[in-house]
């Protein structure tokens, strides 16, 4: 090989190098808007991934319809769904109940939250930062916008939509995320406090003052509707430890609900007004 | 060289297309799948062998940036650790032999593992020391990428002698 050709070689690689270098500064600090070069590529990339995730997905249905138990399978599917529903209608109405609306009321909201319930699959994880996010296979084009709050099959918190939503998919950021924040109080020492994730697939729960009594292991956490994100009511976690520490806060891990190896189907909630006004 | 240079940017983008098509199918048999393969170094290591180096690096920015663009992960790291990967996968693979199934093995183990050790630090530096490793289930990646880019290039190899 020629010394330029091999110069040239090496060249190229620090060009690449520090572009991505570059690319990585101008986002430090994090927390900042996507830009416009990774929207782009996600516009791009997001359809040929709802396509061939379609594709996979309606090879496999042909095959085990044929040639599976097919009544059976499309039965179970329906008990399914309709669980699915019940669940969701179920946290729903737990909810409204607890801000002691009129049974008139109860059903206006039942028959309105129902139709615009939003159901859809997830497509897509992250690969390089496990339980941060994940895609969904709706987009803007189905009624999908910014911080709408995302629940498993059985009413369970996942996390909210955020940037990028394309016409057909959207990006979820999970609550296990460690840049995520969800207001939670606590369901029977009413504790109240924010759950945001750490590394891995539990979370903590925030800002809880070592020297505020209550909270106990085991206890269920519930989204307040403060945060005006996510709706009251909604289950979120239990606390799985609480550590005492050296800092004015406690040390509160909190194992969320909502299992990442079995999300499939997730439902996205329409903004609704709750909480304790 | 114009030829070879187009021939290149032609191959980086089928092989990006391969990636993501593998990635896709992966989502869709659960997002678990991913802890243990990641489907863009697979394709950056399988690709870049007995290539030029230039065409590993291109090959593993474009494929990194489109791994980036669907993480909440902060932009460019996976571009950064797959160019190194692509560029040191096609460097010493046009200086050392790799046919050898064992010896194939061994390379691709070695360099997923040293582009999973620089994404590993990169993030911990940007992140300030909060990196993922699934309780130690992400170590499994370098070898199921080793086993299956091996296993790739053996049967393309053979199909290609049978050919000839």
């Amino acid at each position: 090989m020629p010394p330029w050709v091999k110069r040239t070689n090496f060249l190229v690689l620090t060009g690449l190098l520090v572009f991505h270098l570059l690319l990585i500064s101008i986002q430090v600090p994090l927390g900042s808007e996507k830009k416009l070069f990774e929207r782009g590529v996600f516009f791009v990339f997001s359809p040929l991934q709802s396509g061939v995730v379609s594709a996979v997905r309606g090879i496999r249905s042909v095959w085990t319809n044929y040639f599976d138990l097919r009544r059976v399978r499309q039965d179970n599917q329906k008990l399914k769904q309709e669980l699915f529903f019940l669940n969701q209608e179920k946290r729903f109405l737990e909810d409204r109940l607890l801000l002691f609306r009129s049974e008139a009321e109860v059903r206006e909201s039942l028959a309105a939250f129902r139709k615009s319930l939003i159901t859809a699959r997830v497509v897509g994880a992250d690969a390089g930062s496990y339980f941060r996010s994940v895609i969904l296979d709706k987009g803007s084009s189905d009624g999908i916008k910014l911080d709408m709050a995302v629940c498993d099959r059985f009413g369970n918190l996942v996390g909210r939509t955020i940037a990028p939503v394309s016409l057909k998919e959207t990006m979820v950021q999970l609550i296990t995320d460690p840049e995520s924040s969800v207001s939670v109080i606590s369901a029977t020492d009413r504790i109240v406090g924010i759950v945001s994730g750490r590394q891995g697939a539990y979370c903590v729960l925030k800002y809880i003052l070592a020297s505020v009594g209550g909270g106990k292991e085991e206890e269920e956490l519930i989204t307040t509707g403060f945060d005006k994100i996510y709706p009251a009511g909604i289950r979120v976690g239990q606390i799985l430890s609480i550590k005492p520490t050296s800092s004015v806060f406690k040390d509160i891990v909190v194992k969320p609900y909502f299992s990442f190896a079995a999300l499939e189907v997730v439902a996205v909630l329409p903004r609704i007004s709750g909480g304790p006004d | 060289m114009r030829e070879t240079i187009l021939k290149d940017i032609l191959r980086a983008a089928l092989a990006t297309a391969a990636a993501f098509l593998f990635y896709s199918l992966l989502g869709g048999l659960g997002p678990s799948t991913l802890f243990v393969l990641n489907a863009f170094s697979l394709i950056v290591v399988t690709f870049s062998v007995g290539k030029e180096e230039i065409f590993g690096a291109i090959l593993g920015t474009v494929c990194g940036l489109v791994q980036d663009s669907f993480s909440l992960g902060v932009f460019g790291i996976a571009g950064l650790t797959k160019t190194l990967l692509g560029f040191w996968t096609g460097y010493v693979s046009r200086r050392i032999d790799v046919v050898p199934f064992l010896r194939n093995f061994a390379f691709f183990l070695v360099m997923s593992s040293l582009e999973l050790i620089l994404w590993v630090l990169l993030n911990a530096l940007v992140l300030g020391g909060r990196v993922d490793v699934r309780n130690g289930l992400i170590v499994f990646q370098p070898l199921v990428t080793a086993f299956l880019g091996t296993l790739i290039l053996t049967i393309v190899r053979r199909i290609q002698a049978r050919r000839a």
